[in-house]
Formats: C-alpha cells, sequence, structure tokens
C-alpha cells in the first residue's frame, strides 16, 4: 500500500501546480483577445503594404532598382534569419514548433546563417546548438509598438543593406485561430516577388506571389526614388510589425490552451491521487481493526478454552472422588 | 513397534494442523520442537513437531501432513530427539520432502550422518565475510545490487512480478557453473515449477549430482511449509561444515512467515500487526541466522520474497529485509510496461555497493544510474501536467537518457526464452559498467529508444543500430 502522507504531499504539489497554470490560463484568455485584434488588424494592413509593393516592383524593372531594399541579388551567400519566439514558456510546443521550422528552414537553405533572435527561448535554444547569433533581442515589451520593434527593423536591415547578407527571413507563428497556429518563414528583404515556383517550396515556407495581371498604375509625386525612399522602410517596418504580432496573438492563444489542458492534466491526476489516498487511509484504517478485533477473539478463544479446562478439571476431580 | 527410548502418550485435541498430545503423569514431558510419531495403518507415521508445554501433562504440537484420518486417544510415541534428515553425500543429486525422506521414487536415502532440522546458529567468532562480487550476468543486479561471496540476497515481489523467473535464471547462471554444491529449498511454491526445476537440473544443466532439492509445497499443510526450509538449511550447513562453498536458494521465504501465522493462532498465541504471529521477527532471526558462512565453508543464500498486496510495509518482508545484505525489488509498475527483469533499480540495494569493494566506476556508474532515474521519476508528474515540451533542455535530454537506461536495464533470460521467443544474454560486469556509462555520456542520444530494450551488451545495441542503419530505416 503506498504511504498515505506521501500521497498527501504529491496531492498538494499537483494542486499547487494546477492554480499556477489556471492563474496563466485566465492571464492569457484576457490577453488572447487584445492580441488577436491587434494581429487581425495588422494583417490587413500588411497585406495592403505589400500588395501596393509587389505591384511596384513589378511595374517596370526600372522602378524596382530605385530602391536597394526592393532589389534581388544575383548571388545569394550569406542569409539573415529573424527568429521569432517568446520569452517565457509554458507556451506548450509554441517555441519549439517556431525552432524547429526554421533550423529546417536553415537546413534547406545550406547557406551561411546569421541568426537574428527575438525572444529568450530562441535565443537559449540557438545558443545552445552553438548557432551563429548575430543579434539577440531579450526582455520583450508586453504590447508590440512600432518603436519597439526599430531595433530589430534597423538590425535585419541593416546587414541587408551593408551585404552581412544577401537575404533576410523571418521565422514566426502564424495566427490561424485559438487552437491553431503555423510556424511558418517568410522573406522580409528584398521586398521582390520570387520567381520561383510554388511547386518546389517547402510547405511553412511563404514567399511573395507575382501579383495578377491587374496592375495599378501609379504616378509618382515628387518622384519615384523620394516616394519609395519614404514608404519602403515603412513598409518593411510594418510587415515585419506584423508578424511580430501574429507571433504574439499565436503565443497568448498557445498558452491559453496548453495551460488549459495542463490544468485539465492536473486535476485528472489530483483525482488519481485522491483516490488512491483513500484507498490507502481505507485499508489502514481496516486494517487496524482487524488487528483489535483479532487480538479480543484470541483472548476470548483463550480464556473460554482455559475456563472449559478447568471445568474440565473439576469434573475429573469430583469423578474421581 | 515402540522404540524402548520412546514415550507413548495419546492424541488429546485435533485442530487442523495442531494436535495437542497428553502423556502419563510419570514419564517426562517431550522437549519444545521434538518429534512426536504418531503410527498410521498402512502409512508412515505421522511426525508432530512440540511446540509448547499446555500443563496437565499435555504438549501442543504442529503436524508434519496432513491430520486426516486421525482421532482423540490414538498412541503416539515422543522420539525423544527432533526430525533429523540423512544430509551428506548421499544425499546429493536426491529430491527430499521436509521429514528427509526422498521423494523421488528412487528408494531409500542412507546416511551415516543425520542433521537435526534445528540446529544452533554458527558461533559469533566463527563467522566471516569476504566483500567480493559474485558475478550474476544479469545487468540490473550486478549493477544496482551486486551479490556477495558467502552473502544473503533477496528478491522481493509482489505475485506475478517475476521472482521466480529471476531465482531460475540465477540457478541457470550460478548454479550451472558452480562448482560447488547447491541447495534448493521449494517452500510453499507451486509444485509444477518445482518439478520443472528438478527436470531442468537434472537433464539440460546436469548438475543435478552436485544438488539437493528440497520441497515442501503450497498443498502441504503449515507444519511442513514452517520447517521445510530448516530442512534445506539442514543440508547446506552440512556441506558447508565439510568446507564446501554452498548456494542455497529458498523459494519462497515468505511462505515459511505465512505458515507460521496459519499455526499460530491455533497453538494460542495473540496475533500482531496484520494478523501476523508475534513471534514473527523471531523466527525469521532463528532462520536467517543459520544461513552464514564460517571460516570453514560458505553459504550464499538466494531468497525469493514475496510481498503480500505490493505493500513493502508489511510486516513479514520488512522482518526478512533486515538479515540480508542486499535487496532485488521487483516492481509491478515496471513489469506492466514490459521491463523485465522488473527490478526497481531505485529501491534495490546491496552492501557490497561500495567504492571499496566494487571500484570507483562500477560504484558511480550505478549511482548516477540511479540519479537519472530518480529525476525522471520526480519529473514525471510535471511531464504529465505540462508536457514534456515544458521542461528546461538539459532535463529535456536527461528524460532522453533516463528512458534509454530504463531499457537497457531489461535483458532477455534464459529461463523465459520460451515466453519471449529471445535467447537469453549473459553479461560480464564490466560490458555492464561499460554500457550504462555510454548512455550516460550521451555517447548514445542519436540511437533509438526501442533498440535498448531486451538487449544484452551495448554491443547489441549498437549491432542492432547499424542493421537499421544498412537497411536505411533510420
Amino acid at each position: 500500500m503506498p504511504n498515505p502522507r506521501e500521497i498527501k504531499r504529491r496531492i498538494r504539489s499537483v494542486k499547487n501546480i494546477r492554480q499556477i497554470t489556471m492563474a496563466l490560463e485566465a492571464v492569457s484568455a484576457s490577453k488572447v483577445r487584445r492580441a488577436t485584434a491587434q494581429a487581425l488588424s495588422a494583417r490587413a494592413y500588411a497585406n495592403t503594404a505589400m500588395q501596393v509593393l509587389t505591384d511596384i516592383a513589378s511595374s517596370s524593372g526600372s522602378v524596382a532598382a530605385l530602391h536597394p531594399l526592393l532589389t534581388r541579388r544575383e548571388q545569394v551567400g550569406t542569409v539573415t534569419i529573424c527568429l521569432i519566439t517568446s520569452d517565457r514558456g509554458l507556451s506548450g510546443a509554441y517555441n519549439t514548433n517556431v525552432i524547429r521550422v526554421a533550423r529546417q528552414f536553415a537546413q534547406h537553405l545550406g547557406r551561411p546563417v546569421r541568426w537574428v533572435a527575438v525572444g529568450r527561448k530562441g535565443r537559449d535554444a540557438l545558443v545552445r546548438l552553438r548557432e551563429n547569433v548575430e543579434a539577440e533581442f531579450i526582455g520583450l515589451p508586453a504590447w508590440w509598438t512600432i518603436e519597439a520593434l526599430r531595433p530589430i527593423r534597423q538590425v535585419l536591415v541593416e546587414d541587408f543593406l551593408k551585404g552581412y547578407a544577401d537575404e533576410v527571413y523571418v521565422a514566426y507563428t502564424e495566427f490561424i485561430n485559438t487552437l491553431a497556429q503555423k510556424p511558418m518563414v517568410q522573406r522580409l528583404l528584398p521586398l521582390a516577388f520570387d520567381e520561383q515556383s510554388a511547386l518546389n517550396r517547402p510547405d511553412y515556407l511563404k514567399m511573395m506571389e507575382k501579383p495578377e495581371s491587374r496592375i495599378a498604375d501609379y504616378i509618382f509625386e515628387p518622384s519615384a526614388a523620394a516616394i519609395l525612399e519614404e514608404i519602403v522602410p515603412k513598409f518593411v517596418e510594418n510587415i515585419l510589425l506584423e508578424l511580430v504580432l501574429e507571433s504574439q496573438a499565436s503565443e497568448h492563444s498557445a498558452r491559453m490552451v496548453a495551460m488549459r489542458n495542463a490544468s485539465d492534466n492536473a486535476k485528472a491526476l489530483a483525482d488519481d491521487l485522491t483516490l488512491s489516498y483513500n484507498k490507502a487511509r481505507q485499508a489502514a484504517i481496516t486494517a487496524e481493526i482487524l488487528d483489535i478485533v483479532g487480538g479480543v477473539e484470541a483472548l476470548r478463544a483463550q480464556v473460554a478454552a482455559d475456563a472449559a479446562a478447568a471445568d474440565a478439571r473439576e469434573a475429573i476431580k469430583t469423578h474421581t472422588h | 513397534m515402540a522404540n524402548p527410548n520412546e514415550v507413548q502418550g495419546r492424541l488429546a485435541q485435533i485442530l487442523g494442523a495442531v494436535v495437542d498430545v497428553e502423556f502419563p503423569p510419570e514419564s517426562p514431558l517431550p522437549e519444545i520442537y521434538d518429534a512426536i510419531r504418531v503410527p498410521l495403518e498402512g502409512k508412515d507415521d505421522l511426525i508432530l513437531e512440540v511446540q509448547m508445554h499446555l500443563g496437565n501433562h499435555r504438549v501442543r504440537t504442529v503436524a508434519m501432513d496432513s491430520t486426516d484420518g486421525l482421532a482423540r486417544g490414538m498412541v503416539a510415541y515422543a522420539t525423544g530427539a527432533p526430525i533429523s534428515v540423512p544430509v551428506g553425500p548421499p544425499a546429493l543429486g536426491r529430491l527430499f520432502n521436509v521429514l528427509g525422506r526422498p521423494i523421488d521414487q528412487r528408494g531409500p536415502v542412507v546416511s551415516d550422518t543425520y542433521y537435526p532440522i534445528h540446529r544452533p546458529k554458527p558461533n559469533f567468532e566463527d563467522l566471516t565475510t569476504r566483500p567480493e562480487m559474485f558475478e550474476t550476468g544479469i545487468k540490473v543486479i550486478d549493477l544496482i545490487a551486486p551479490f556477495t561471496k558467502g552473502g544473503k540476497m533477496g528478491v522481493f515481489g509482489g505475485a506475478g512480478t517475476g521472482k521466480t523467473v529471476i531465482i531460475s535464471e540465477l540457478i541457470r547462471s550460478v548454479a550451472a557453473v558452480h562448482s560447488g554444491v547447491s541447495v534448493f529449498a521449494g517452500v510453499g511454491e507451486r509444485t509444477r515449477e518445482g518439478t520443472q526445476l528438478y527436470y531442468e537440473m537434472k537433464d539440460t544443466y546436469r548438475v543435478i549430482d552436485s544438488t539437493v532439492m528440497v520441497f515442501g509445497q503450497m498443498n502441504e499443510p503449515p507444519g511442513v511449509r514452517l520447517r521445510v526450509g530448516l530442512t534445506g538449511l539442514a543440508h547446506a550447513e552440512y556441506f558447508r561444515d565439510q568446507g564446501k562453498d554452498v548456494l542455497l536458494f529458498i523459494d519462497n521465504i515468505f511462505r515459511f512467515s505465512l505458515s507460521g501465522s496459519e499455526v499460530s493462532a491455533l497453538l494460542g498465541r495473540m496475533p500482531s500487526a496484520v494478523g501476523y504471529q508475534p513471534t514473527l521477527a523471531n523466527e525469521m532471526g532463528n532462520l536467517q541466522e543459520r544461513i552464514a558462512s564460517t571460516k570453514v565453508g560458505s553459504i550464499t543464500s538466494m531468497q525469493a520474497v514475496y510481498v503480500p498486496a505490493d505493500d513493502y510495509s508489511d510486516p513479514a518482508p520488512v522482518a526478512t529485509f533486515t538479515h540480508l545484505n542486499g535487496t532485488i525489488a521487483l516492481e509491478r509498475e515496471l513489469a506492466a510496461q514490459g521491463l523485465f527483469p522488473a527490478v526497481d533499480p531505485l529501491a534495490s540495494t546491496s552492501r557490497l555497493l561500495d567504492p571499496a569493494f566494487v571500484g570507483e566506476d562500477h560504484y558511480n556508474t550505478a549511482r548516477e544510474v540511479q540519479r537519472v532515474l530518480q529525476r525522471y521519476k520526480d519529473l514525471q508528474d510535471i511531464i504529465a501536467i505540462l508536457g514534456i515540451e515544458e521542461l528546461p533542455a538539459e532535463d529535456k535530454i536527461l528524460v532522453a537518457r533516463a528512458r534509454r537506461v530504463q531499457r537497457f536495464l531489461t535483458q532477455p533470460m534464459f529461463v523465459a526464452a520460451r515466453f519471449t521467443g529471445r535467447e537469453g544474454r549473459y553479461v560480464p560486469i564490466k560490458e555492464t559498467i561499460r554500457g550504462f556509462r555510454m548512455i550516460l555520456n550521451g555517447e548514445l542520444d542519436h540511437v533509438p529508444e526501442q533498440m535498448f530494450y531486451m538487449a544484452g551488451p551495448i554491443d547489441d545495441v549498437l549491432e542492432r543500430y547499424e542493421e537499421a542503419k544498412a537497411k536505411g530505416e533510420i
């Protein structure tokens, strides 16, 4: 029989864990709503920005060449991958999945990678795997803003402009709904659609599609160069913000679901343990009662036997006399 | 019919296995543990053993066979001596019951030496201990609970966890290559297993000529199961006193405690905790203290101990624990997972597991294995609640290694080849240590964990890995 005291200790620790997971679930649940709203509104904006950019990029070669962030390089050497994870754990497979996909992608490319880690979990994983981490951003803000994002954007753009990397990718987690999130990789720079067909592309890789023939004819005022100079960096920032917000919404959803599961598991475990505790307790009581009753019965039998023996002796005595 | 030295008495009361005998007031009462024989028509004499003096010239005895057909007033003779059994070379190769009567239908056994089954334990100054390891070829036992030459080991386990399989495997790997004498005492276990063992010793291992087997199985009355261990022990003691190294196997020592409890209440003793006899510790002590190695010869004993309801705090196994040099604890949870032998590496111990005796390397490896498994066990609740993803990276690695260690602790058994379909493997201790070292050092993190299951030495695992790789399965 397991020791009741030991079971009780385990029940207590399981219940404590459950309290924490329930609290985290509640916190995440309240954050999910805001993060989801942010992500969805950012998505609409970013998608339109993307559309405009691809339109510009494909409108005529000369315009695209006007801005370095739009220019594809002939020879691609080193690439930069920005890995977006969370600072905190207890979010199920959220971090593990995106890290796995990012590494899979790096392997798929087969080129030297400069990693930019956003979030402590990703940083830790990359450091442990002895990857080349060029920059890390930990202690992330609770809510992302363009300002908070600026240093990350700067690092990524600089990598590209200074030629440290010929392409910049972002590994993030796309928010589908509260129950489903999908780790993805998207190319951030250069902001040009990909000629490569979608066929031999891994399913986690998101690329700019060649736009439909519906090409708007833009008129640039004062000049295309001046306009692009102004809007391209902003668009980069916006796309990045969208990816970060998607990740954040995913993180909170993943955490909420993970914590709900954890709370359920803890409850099931606590129930199981409580049952075995009650069984052990009852068994101990039964054993004790049996011991006492057995002792009493044995004593009674002995007293009776002694009395019978005395009677017999008495009878023999009277008989012989 | 009656021997002149014998005192005649009459049966006064028959209570199952407990019989009271009354003697005439003028003759002396038989001593405690003396044998009393009751002649029966057309059968061997029924032997009773005196347990207590009741007063009024009565003694209370325990019967060494069924008491069917006894009647009050039947004549009984006090033999003036305890039950004595023929020991020595003529006993080798033979099969006995508790009274030293051969039961293999190969004629009577005549020996010039008869030992009473109740004998004093060896003197304190004659005892020796040799801290020397006894290799069994079973990885988990050699690593975690190494056997001592001349020591006592207990195999503890609930019903159906594999005690008898382990004892049989030990007999196979140890007795089969042992040069001395082996004694097997079957106490209250299945007759089928005893028969099987006898034929294996006789026909498969061909070591029956250096083996004495004594059986008092579960169909026999409590008196038999209470004393058959002593009969086996008397044989072992004889050979020890002749300067031999003796192996003594007892399966199952718990039945000895249980039979004591069966007769205890009938003997008129007040039951103690959980209904056991109040003399439990004393009875066990008297038996266990005699299983000892002296300056003359040694007895290495291996005892199976049944653990009722898997409760290790039950008084019977507890009374046994303290007498042993080491314990091998079998765990139902492991058996349920198919991890055989189901030895719990965290609960099994041996006094020999000390760097001074087995060496630093062995000691450290064993402790490290235990540490990793203990940590895995501690993490199990967390894994159950939060999932393995939430563990810190180093714990994830530890869990992966712990699972490999757990699987590598399994091993196919020779005696279980019929059930597992795998030929048994004997693993020298050096190989065992090397294998666990490699796992703990992380050299095998890339090998899938199921490849460690039911393997012999670590080279088996590597071979499987290479094979799978060659086939392109990995």
